[in-house]
């Protein structure tokens, strides 16, 4: 139930407050976008194995999405930004991807 | 041969020790475990680490369900995407219509380019024909157009037609791309026709006693040059593309026979046989040549002596 508020007051909020995001974040949104589905990938599969712990999954959520932009910002800076967005990508894509694997395997138990 | 030990095989290796077999049996891909890891370990070991804590402290290892924490987070988190896919959905036509902006802005110079070089030609037909008929008064007058006429068609810049030579250059065909011989890398490979390939054929054809001569086109005159950028050949810094057709005005025989002998014509025969390159010419009754943009002299200026000329 209140997984369900949560999300939908989430993306409400998003689509009526419209927010502008400032260009100099923008190239850290869609990192910051795939740290985030790792973590909530993260966070069902936990809950599916019962382990999930509320207080790991915020702190799992917020450290990805920072830890992500830092690594970002921190190749911007190094002139290699592109090549770390794309470890980063490879990185939570494959954990995104195993995870996701765990969830279906409990879900549909195959 | 060395005597074998007595636990040497036959074919004298010595099998490993059963009692250190197993401190030495390693994964072989043990060095390269990064992947295998982010595989098992995909789930943040947080999760493990607080259902373990919880057990110690004797609650129950079961899920914490949702306390403010979970709500902050979850809510956080779909706020995020959300954000990103408004941001991608807004963002995307402002950037199809920034690129048909520019894509019609090309457009629409290049007609007004191609506009102008036509209103050019009009202009530069108009002139002459006005010149012409200024001219056409008086006797000195009537000289002087003959001259004229005569130094515009040695210039190159009125359209010329006649008999002539046509000589084709292609790149050989892709098939035999690979097999070009010493392929020299990014620059020039060899189965494809260079400038200088180009040049000497010209060279050729002036010196077998073409009057005129075009390639694809675009009229050749004492400033034109020839030459590579990249991929492309550039004739006057207009980009051609093959086939090279060189189109030559002259006494079709004479002009064929000589350039039939010329070492270019020999060089571009034993290109056609090594590299698959394409090169063939004809006689042609009636070639057409457009005219040479005229490019005025700015430095050069005619020694006092002749300006009366």
């Amino acid at each position: 139930m209140i997984v369900l508020l949560a999300v939908v007051a989430g993306v409400t909020a998003g689509l009526v407050l419209h927010p502008t995001v400032p260009l100099d974040l923008q190239p850290y949104l869609p990192i910051a976008v795939v740290a985030a589905l790792d973590a909530l990938f993260g966070g069902v599969r936990a809950w599916l194995e019962r382990i999930f712990d509320d207080k790991v999954f915020v702190v799992s959520f917020i450290g990805n999405v920072l830890v992500a932009s830092l690594i970002v910002y921190l190749g911007d800076k190094l002139g290699v930004g592109g090549e770390l967005s794309t470890g980063i990508v490879v990185v939570l894509g494959i954990r995104i991807f195993s995870n996701a694997a765990a969830i279906r395997r409990h879900l549909f138990r195959a | 041969m060395a005597p074998g030990g007595a636990r040497a095989g036959e074919n004298g290796r010595v099998p490993p020790a059963p009692s250190d077999s197993k401190e030495l049996h390693r994964r072989p891909d043990e060095s390269m475990s990064l992947l295998v890891d982010m595989w098992t370990n995909a789930l943040d070991p947080g999760y493990a680490a607080a259902a373990a804590g919880r057990q110690a402290t004797g609650m129950s290892a079961r899920s914490r369900r949702g306390g403010p924490f979970l709500l902050v987070g979850l809510l956080a988190a779909s706020f995020l995407v959300v954000v990103a896919a408004v941001q991608a959905h807004t963002r995307a036509p402002a950037a199809a219509r920034a690129h048909d902006r520019l894509v019609g802005e090309v457009q629409q110079e290049s007609q007004a380019v191609s506009r102008l070089a036509g209103q050019v030609d009009d202009l530069r037909a108009a002139t002459a024909r006005l010149r012409d008929d200024s001219l056409r008064g008086t006797t000195a007058g009537a000289r002087l157009a003959g001259q004229l006429a005569g130094a515009e068609l040695a210039a190159g810049t009125v359209a010329v037609a006649g008999p002539g030579l046509r000589v084709t250059l292609d790149d050989a065909r892709a098939t035999q791309g690979g097999s070009g011989g010493n392929q020299g890398g990014s620059g020039n490979p060899p189965n494809r026709v260079q400038d200088r390939d180009l040049q000497s054929v010209v060279n050729a054809l002036w010196a077998a006693g073409a009057e005129a001569i075009a390639i694809n086109g675009q009229r050749l005159t004492a400033q034109s040059s020839i030459r590579q950028a990249g991929d492309a050949i550039l004739v006057d810094f207009q980009p051609l593309r093959a086939p090279y057709v060189v189109s030559a005005i002259g006494d079709p025989v004479a002009t064929e026979t000589a350039f039939a002998q010329s070492p270019a014509a020999d060089k571009m025969r034993g290109y056609a046989q090594l590299y698959g390159l394409h090169f063939s010419y004809a006689r042609a009754a009636h070639v057409v040549l457009p005219a040479a943009a005229e490019e005025p002299l700015h430095a050069a200026k005619p020694l006092a002596n002749r300006s009366g000329g």
